[in-house]
């Protein structure tokens, strides 16, 4: 280690080393710098203008079981350090924001320990994927809700501690209704068991017999391991009326699924936003559906041809037919236990679009295209294609809301966006990009408006924080608190212009984590945005964004 | 190219840990998701590709050193290529595997060596072989074969034996087999017998580049002496130094390169090699990593930025061999063929490759064992493969961990399946 490196980074005392030795086992605990850095590079959504990394963690430790976490936990109570936990560790909210933190990687709590067909639930760890989940639960005519991020993410991760749409959400809803249970270990060690396991009686209910603090545990973002590590949870299970397994040639763009037979696909397109929402609200009311997924014809384009789509959206024809006749669009996934409930979906959806004035395309006529997307849409394999333009991505996250608060987001981005493409801040993905999807009956959805960029251009990386800036002062134009919200700097702005949740969230922390031994950053942290750079008009209405949103006192 | 060359594709990894998992859509079951014996087995982040490439990256900018332990992370690592096809289902703009062979000649370059990979590049500027079996030998197994002398006469198939076969006493009569079966089908087969060296592909691995760059250059001016204008060998990992890491050096063959199970295949499509003898027995195969995904030939050394790099350049490790052995099992009369879960380019890995064997043999009969486990799982009543480490990495492991499952060459099976006869050695 060279004397520069070694002033930068936190280090561990030997006695609590030796403390996390004893609580996972010496070969499952590491303090290597070039190890830990494998934890400290986190580009995913990190909107540093400089800098990839994060904080890197004093150490690592591999916990294998409950006890172990809680050992761990102990640990970093008697010796003043911090913990941050990941399941799978993609993005920059799984890393430390400290010098002390110790990084607790769930990897070897991987196990699937129970799937109750009867009762419709699975019982996991942290490290079961989602691919790993579905596969296993498919072979008994189950399914569960993938976030949109993927199958290479945890459920449980996403059940008990962020987020959690997807384009299965039109059907599983999203991940905080579906947790049913859960084990916690508490930042001081000690463990609670949520919801019926709480009482001794298994796992099929998240809110009793037993204590039910799903809205402490949970809330709207997810305490992101500021409030302990869930080290155990039972996964709600829905109907998958297709084969124990879809028999699949090729990885992604290459594949060739079979097709379940009660499978059908339509691309329905409207005329105006009107006609979308009422749709879309009907499609609810009709309860069909198995995956929806509104976002650009040209974000498809763009991700599934990149070089192709750049040299197309210089041609303003083209740019034009993507993004205005095709502007409101919706896939829909059907899926129906009998030919003739897939018939009666069909036939809804179909006078649905047809009375909106909308045009429905029966992509299943399209084989090359449903044989290669239709994984995409039931195990979400599709998303992370997001990093193929330039290699990385941001979203503007909204808060799930009604259908039509969520266009005005999405025009809200959108006119962001174009500013920030001709400035060449970020790429030009034509502007709207939206990850849209509507869910229990349709009466909310979730919008978030992606833009994509290359990490490694500086002026990309420059244009990052301003950009994000732009989005909050968006979200307070609407009066809207964002999901993004966990970043401490758009919490210290929000939190006290609605309802003082920053506040509640401290006083959780304070009363779950005396010893202050959570990396509670992103749950309750508060930071301030850097606006010495920023264009005095932004400043100025901000100032009175907030002016006119505080509450009276 | 150095590790700084790199810098983009280290930089571009966002730290989804696709690297560690069979491509999403080719996920049947919790057990077998998994595609890097690495990270499976030491669990650390920095043990999978992207792990590496993180560790390459913080070396790179001075946030950490390359110590003994680092270099051991990097070592523990049979080259295996899976992560790279699993990053490449989503990702145009980083090559991973070149970042651990990069990384590789980095650790040698700063002198951070593994003793036993010292030993095998010893051997190899000993006796030209890995095994550090005496050169004058390396010929023996032919003895009393119908062969040209390629060191003396042209020929229209070079035959490149390798150094496992060559010297390998189980699988001699393998290689026997091999070169039997074309001569029945009436090719013309040389060999360079005693003069034949390592193709110099372990070395490459190893890190050794001017060692592997002496050996490339050997087999060129053999090859082109010979007039040969095909070049056949049985060993996988030789095949996909000759296609890919030759070409990649400067110094393409002058003739086409096939791995034996090509040359069958085609052999049998042309009505030369008949398989008449019935194998009643429901064979698995396992894809080696070096006939598979590291097969793949090379494709171009494109200098710009990678995400303007056409499609058809990019290596994902789908234009590997994969049909022509099955072809081969699926002939024989009477054979079954039940697949695994992770095969193809998203195979797992037999263990034996990137030093491992040499290095960390317990952690080579880890992965081979789980590859067992796997081949039981699917069913089958055999393993089939077609490369010879792998067949020594199966049948090591099997005998080792009592694990009841026959592990078959191909060449064996089709040798038996034709009837012919491959005279004992003279
Ligand atoms: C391409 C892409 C698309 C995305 N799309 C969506 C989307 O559509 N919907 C959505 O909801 N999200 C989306 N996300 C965000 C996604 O939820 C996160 O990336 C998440 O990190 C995925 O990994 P994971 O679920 O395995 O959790 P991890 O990456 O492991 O962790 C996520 C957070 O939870 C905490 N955590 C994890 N496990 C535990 C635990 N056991 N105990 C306590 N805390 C824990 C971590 O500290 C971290 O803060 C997207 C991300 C990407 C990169
Ligand atoms: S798959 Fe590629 S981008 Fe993803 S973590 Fe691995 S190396 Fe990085
Ligand atoms: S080459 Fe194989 S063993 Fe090495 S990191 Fe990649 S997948 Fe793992």
């Amino acid at each position: 280690m060279s004397e520069t490196a070694a002033k930068t980074f936190g280090t561990i005392s030997e006695e609590a080393y030796r403390d996390l030795e004893e609580a996972v086992g010496p070969e499952n605990a590491s303090r290597e710098p070039g190890v830990l850095d494998g934890y400290a590079w986190q580009p995913t959504n990190n909107d540093h203008p400089t800098e990839r990394w994060v904080k890197r963690p004093v150490a690592v430790v591999l916990p294998g079981s409950t006890a172990e976490v809680q050992a761990v936990v102990r640990a970093c109570n008697r010796h003043g350090l911090k913990f941050k936990a990941f399941s799978t560790g993609w993005g920059v909210w799984c890393g430390p924001t400290y010098d002390n933190v110790v990084q607790v990687d769930l990897r070897r709590m991987n196990r699937i320990l129970e799937i109750d067909e009867k009762n419709m639930y699975a019982v996991v760890e942290p490290y079961a994927i989602a691919a790993q989940i579905q596969a296993e639960v498919m072979k008994k005519g189950l399914n569960l809700h993938i976030h949109g991020s993927g199958p290479n993410c945890s459920p449980l991760a996403s059940a008990t501690s962020g987020w959690g749409v997807g384009h299965d959400s039109i059907y599983m809803s999203y991940s905080p209704r579906n947790v049913l249970g859960a084990e916690w270990v508490l930042p001081d060690g000690e463990v609670l068991r949520l919801g019926a396991p709480g009482s001794g009686l298994g796992w099929f209910s998240g809110d009793g017999p037993g204590p039910s603090l799903r809205g402490v545990m949970r809330g709207s973002a997810g305490a992101l391991s500021g409030l302990g590590i869930f080290t155990k949870c039972a996964l709600k299970l829905y109907n998958w009326p297709g084969p124990p397994r879809i028999e699949t040639e090729g990885c992604l763009l290459d594949a060739r699924s079979e097709i379940p037979e009660n499978m059908g696909f339509y691309l329905c397109a409207f005329p105006d936003r009107a006609s979308f929402l009422e749709a879309v609200l009907k499609m609810g009311e009709a309860e069909i559906g198995y995956n929806a997924l509104r976002t650009a014809t040209a974000a498809y384009l763009n991700v599934m041809t990149p070089r192709l789509f750049k040299r197309l959206t210089d041609t303003k024809a083209i740019r034009d037919l993507m993004g205005k006749t095709l502007e409101y669009t919706i896939m829909m996934v059907l899926a129906a236990n009998s030919r003739e409930e897939l018939d009666y979906q069909a036939g809804s959806l179909l006078s649905i679009v047809e009375d909106a004035g909308g045009i429905a395309l029966d992509m299943s006529t399209q084989k090359p295209f449903v044989r290669m997307a239709l994984m995409g849409f039931v195990r979400a394999t599709i998303p992370a294609l997001v990093f193929r333009i330039g290699g990385s991505f941001n979203t503007a996250l909204d808060r799930n809301d009604a259908l039509d608060t969520q266009e005005n987001w999405r025009d809200a981005c959108l006119a962001i966006k174009e500013e920030w493409i001709s400035k060449g801040g970020i790429l030009d993905d034509m502007g709207d990009n939206p990850y849209y999807v509507p869910y229990e009956n349709n009466m909310w959805a979730h919008c978030e408006v992606v833009y994509q960029f290359d990490h490694r251009k500086p002026e990309h990386r420059a244009a990052l924080e301003p950009i994000f800036l732009d989005f909050t002062i968006a979200a307070l134009e609407q009066c809207m608190e964002p999901m993004f919200s966990s970043d401490p700097r758009v919490r210290a702005i929000i939190g006290p212009l609605a309802g003082g949740f920053n506040r509640w969230q401290r006083e959780v922390s304070k009363a779950l984590d005396p010893g202050e031994a959570a990396d509670s950053t992103l749950y309750c942290g508060e930071g301030a945005f850097d606006l010495s750079a920023v264009d005095g008009a932004k400043v100025k209405r901000l100032n009175e964004l907030i002016e006119k949103l505080k509450p009276e006192a | 190219m150095a590790l700084a060359d790199y810098k983009r594709d280290m930089e571009g990894c966002s730290r989804c840990s696709s690297c560690k998992w069979v491509p999403f859509n080719q996920i049947k079951s919790w057990r077998f998701a998994k595609n890097c014996p690495s990270i499976c087995r030491y669990n650390f982040h920095a043990y999978s590709g992207s792990g590496r490439m993180i560790i390459a990256n913080s070396i790179l900018e001075g946030r950490s050193e390359l110590n003994e332990a680092v270099a051991e992370i990097v070592y523990r690592c049979q080259l295996c290529g899976a992560c790279d096809t699993a990053c490449k289902v989503y990702r145009d703009d980083i090559d991973l595997t070149e970042v651990l062979l990069e990384l590789r000649a980095f650790c040698v370059e700063s002198g951070e060596l593994l003793v036993e990979h010292m030993a095998v590049i010893d051997a190899l500027k000993r006796e030209d072989n890995v095994l550090g079996e005496p050169k004058e030998r390396r010929g023996e197994w032919a003895a009393g074969l119908p062969l040209k002398d390629i060191n003396r006469e042209t020929c229209e198939v070079f035959f490149h034996a390798g150094c496992r076969y060559s010297y390998d006493p189980d699988l001699r009569d393998t290689l026997r087999g091999a070169v039997s079966l074309l001569l029945d089908a009436g090719v013309e087969v040389g060999i360079a017998g005693a003069e034949e060296s390592c193709c110099g592909g372990r070395a490459y691995e190893l890190g050794y580049r001017g060692e592997a760059a002496n050996y490339a250059d050997d087999l060129l001016s053999r090859v082109k002496a010979s007039g040969a204008r095909t070049l056949v060998t049985a060993c996988a990992d030789g095949y996909a130094h000759l296609r890919y890491l030759y070409p990649r050096m400067g110094k393409e063959l002058p003739c086409e390169v096939l791995h034996i199970t090509q040359y069958l295949d085609r052999l049998l499509a042309g009505g030369r090699l008949r398989l008449r003898n019935s194998l009643p027995t429901l064979f698995t195969y396992h894809d080696p990593c070096h006939l598979g995904r590291m097969g793949e030939p090379f494709l171009s050394d494109w200098k710009g930025d990678k995400l303007e790099r056409p499609m058809s350049l990019k290596r994902a490790g789908r234009k590997g061999v994969y049909e022509e052995p099955r072809r081969l099992l699926r002939a024989l009369p009477g054979a079954g063929l039940a697949e695994m879960e992770r095969i193809r380019e998203y195979a797992w890995c037999c263990g034996a490759g990137g030093g491992v064997l040499e290095a960390f043999p317990d952690f080579a009969l880890w992965t081979a064992a789980e590859r067992l486990e796997e081949a039981l799982a699917s069913g089958a009543e055999a393993l089939a493969t077609a490369c010879p480490w792998c067949v020594r990495a199966f049948r090591d492991t099997a005998s080792q961990a009592g694990i009841d499952l026959p592990v078959y060459d191909l060449i064996d099976l089709a040798v038996t399946a034709a009837g012919i006869s491959v005279p004992a050695p003279a």
